[in-house]
């Protein structure tokens, strides 16, 4: 039973990772109804410019690399807007959701090429904190990375729901034609929405490499599929619903393994998907 | 006037001699894309590096007793089968003698397939182009064909000795659990063909194993399992990315085995580069350390290549060597018009040698055409590899 709750714990707290990620891909959705395929490869590129850091002063402390994470990620977060979404002609859906597909196969590729595919070790918070409960255990950088997807969540909607830049935001997401016509710039509001996501994903991509401990374009892939699982499991638009999913999804994942071993595991979370695209198409919360 | 006249003329004669300089075409071919891009970096840095030193000293030996230059190519399999098989067969379109490659035995088992299974076989039509492969290390690979030939360490041979010794340097330690990265061809085989089989073959009781696939982050299940086992020797049969993450799950979780045992590809930089204070105390046997003479050199040239030099590259390295060994005693004769005898000369040039010189000694040929390559193990100490022990 014990062993149960462990990996049902530490599943919701690794499912985390998977909520950082989704939220980025449901806003983006929400707000363009397209998919930004690349964004978590985008987000573990973020992590990787936070390195950059190191090169320029060696043993600067890890704020110092997330937040070079945090603003590399809105740099690539609005170059892949210009590359996969500004120029692309968005009235055919298929367009941007190539480009994107290309984009996160770039930047794994880049990643590959600088890195030579080594693992680059990055530096970690709390990860020497274990909070104790008898045999019982939670990992503390974990318990940060499910704060602050909790911090994120809040700062977002505050930003969609108590700023003029969230309610043109909103505008475009609703009615793109009306919010044109009521003098709201569409592309710098879409490109705004790239730039904050991008934000977004400097973190996550810097939390998760805090937590697993190193970098490896061994990263982009999963998260790619996993994030995707979630904001459909979540709702295709909705944040809070990305949260709660990427925690389900973590949750049942480490389960599945426990009872059916690593092979299966994945097989039953797709199965998870399906069962959702079927019996509940919108998710568990409809935006 | 008379000076400029002697000067074009010697332009002249210069150009032609280089003109008429012959050349012989090694091709490397393994993965320079992907998570495992070092290692077919590695290997074409070691290629080249040899190469230069044989140029250097002249090059090969050709039949008419004419001096040949080595040229190397090196082509991206990307780890990935069918990219391999095309790879190689661009490859048999070239002028290229033999093929050195590849890195991943998941391309090496289906590439030897498309070789001709036994040479002369009228009735077989596949490739018949030598390849000498350098890292791909799955067991027993080289008896799908017999244009296959490998310069590989024996991953069993080493297991067994590792085992065997451990029985005498820990007596105390009567079990042993296994880590496997389930879904990579060498790590799966390694342990349970390998470490398994050697481990029990050598009176250790084994407990069971986790699995966890190469792309995972999250080891929380699995070392838990290895806690609930509580053997004395945990072995660790996966590469370098998820070996760290295991090695700081097991941290957390204060999993402290007697003995910590590694996968041969894992006594690279890599995994000291990645988790040096985790690793610290694991075991790993290795083909290659730069403990001799030759080895620090060979070590200090790839570097100049932009290499770095370890069991995988190093066996490149000896490649080069062997294959110019080969070229000038089957007597090759660089000829183009001659491209396929050349390959099968260097064919039978390979199957005929018993032994050959590597960087840590002699390596003995099997029948099979693998290699029997002496080894040795390492231990990871402070943040490098040291020698513990040469069971030789």
């Amino acid at each position: 039973m014990l062993d149960f709750l462990q990996a049902v714990s530490d599943g919701l707290l690794f499912g985390a990772t998977y909520a950082l990620i989704g939220i980025g891909f449901t806003l983006v959705f929400g707000v363009m109804h397209k998919l930004n395929l690349a964004y978590a490869a985008a987000s573990i590129g973020a992590a990787y410019a936070g390195l950059l850091i190191l090169q320029v002063a060696a043993g600067a402390p890890p704020w110092a690399v997330f937040l070079c994470a945090f603003l590399g990620g809105g740099v690539i977060g609005w170059l892949v807007y210009l590359t996969c979404f500004h120029f692309i002609p968005l009235s055919n859906p298929l367009a941007p959701l190539m480009s994107t597909v290309g984009m996160l196969l770039l930047i794994d590729e880049i990643i590959v090429h600088v890195t030579a595919g080594m693992p680059q070790n990055y530096p970690a918070m709390f990860d020497d904190v274990m909070l104790r409960v008898g045999e019982f255990t939670l990992r503390g950088d974990l318990l940060l990375v499910a704060g602050v997807s909790v911090v994120c969540m809040i700062a977002l909607l505050a930003l969609l729901y108590r700023t003029r830049l969230g309610l043109a935001t909103r505008a475009v997401s609703q009615q793109p034609v009306a919010a044109q016509l009521c003098g709201i710039r569409v592309a710098q509001v879409n490109a705004m929405t790239f730039i904050v996501t991008g934000l977004l994903g400097g973190i996550a991509g810097a939390l998760i490499g805090a937590s697993v401990g190193a970098l490896s374009p061994l990263l982009t892939t999963p998260l790619t599929v996993k994030g995707l699982i979630v904001t459909v499991i979540g709702g295709l638009g909705s944040i809070p619903g990305a949260i709660v999913a990427g925690l389900l999804v973590g949750a049942f994942e480490n389960v599945f393994q426990q009872f059916r071993g690593v092979t299966e595991r994945d097989l039953y979370v797709m199965l998870l998907l399906f069962a959702f695209l079927v019996f509940r198409p919108s998710g568990l919360f409809k935006p | 006037m008379k000076k400029i006249a002697v000067a074009v003329a010697l332009a002249f004669a210069a150009t032609g001699a280089m003109a008429q300089e012959k050349t012989i075409r090694i091709t490397g071919f393994g993965a320079k894309s992907g998570v495992v891009r070092s290692f077919g970096i590695n290997s074409e840095a070691a290629m080249l590096a040899a190469a230069d030193v044989i140029n250097k000293q002249g090059g090969v030996k050709l039949a008419d007793g004419s001096k040949a230059k080595i040229v190397v190519d090196f082509l991206d399999d990307r780890c990935n089968a069918e990219e391999g098989i095309s790879v190689l067969r661009r490859i048999y379109g070239t002028d290229a003698v033999v093929a050195v490659g590849p890195t991943c035995s998941n391309v090496a088992e289906p590439l030897f397939g498309i070789l001709q299974k036994k040479v002369d076989d009228k009735g077989d039509s596949g490739l018949q182009m030598p390849v000498f492969t350098d890292v791909a290390i799955k067991v027993g690979l080289a008896k799908i064909s017999e244009w296959a030939f490998r310069n590989v360490p024996n991953e069993t041979t080493m297991y067994s000795s590792l085992f065997y010794w451990l029985k005498t340097k820990y007596p105390n330690a009567k079990t042993v659990f296994g880590g496997v990265e389930e879904d990579f061809a060498h790590s799966r085989a390694s342990w349970y063909a390998v470490m398994k089989d050697r481990a029990e073959a050598n009176g250790y009781q084994v407990l069971g194993n986790s699995k966890w696939l190469l792309n995972d982050t999250n080891f929380a299940t699995q070392v838990r399992e290895m806690k609930n086992a509580n053997a004395d020797i945990v072995a660790i049969s996966a590469h370098p990315f998820t070996t760290c993450g295991v090695l700081k799950e097991m941290q957390r979780q204060g999993v402290k085995p007697k003995v910590l045992v590694g996968l041969t590809s894992s006594s690279s930089l890599e995994t000291l580069q990645g988790c040096a204070k985790q690793a610290e105390g694991m075991i790993i046997p290795t083909s290659f350390a730069p403990i001799t003479k030759e080895g620090k050199a060979a070590a200090e040239t790839t570097a100049k290549f932009k290499g770095a030099a370890d069991l995988h590259s190093m066996a490149a390295w000896e490649n080069m060597f062997i294959l110019k060994q080969v070229i000038e005693s089957e007597k090759i004769s660089g000829d183009k018009g001659q491209l396929q005898a050349d390959r099968r000369k260097i064919r039978d040039g390979l199957a005929k040698l018993r032994e050959t010189k590597g960087l840590m000694g002699v390596t003995k040929r099997t029948e099979d055409r693998e290699a029997d390559k002496p080894y040795l193990f390492v231990q990871a100490s402070k943040g490098e590899w040291k020698v513990l022990h040469n069971p030789l």
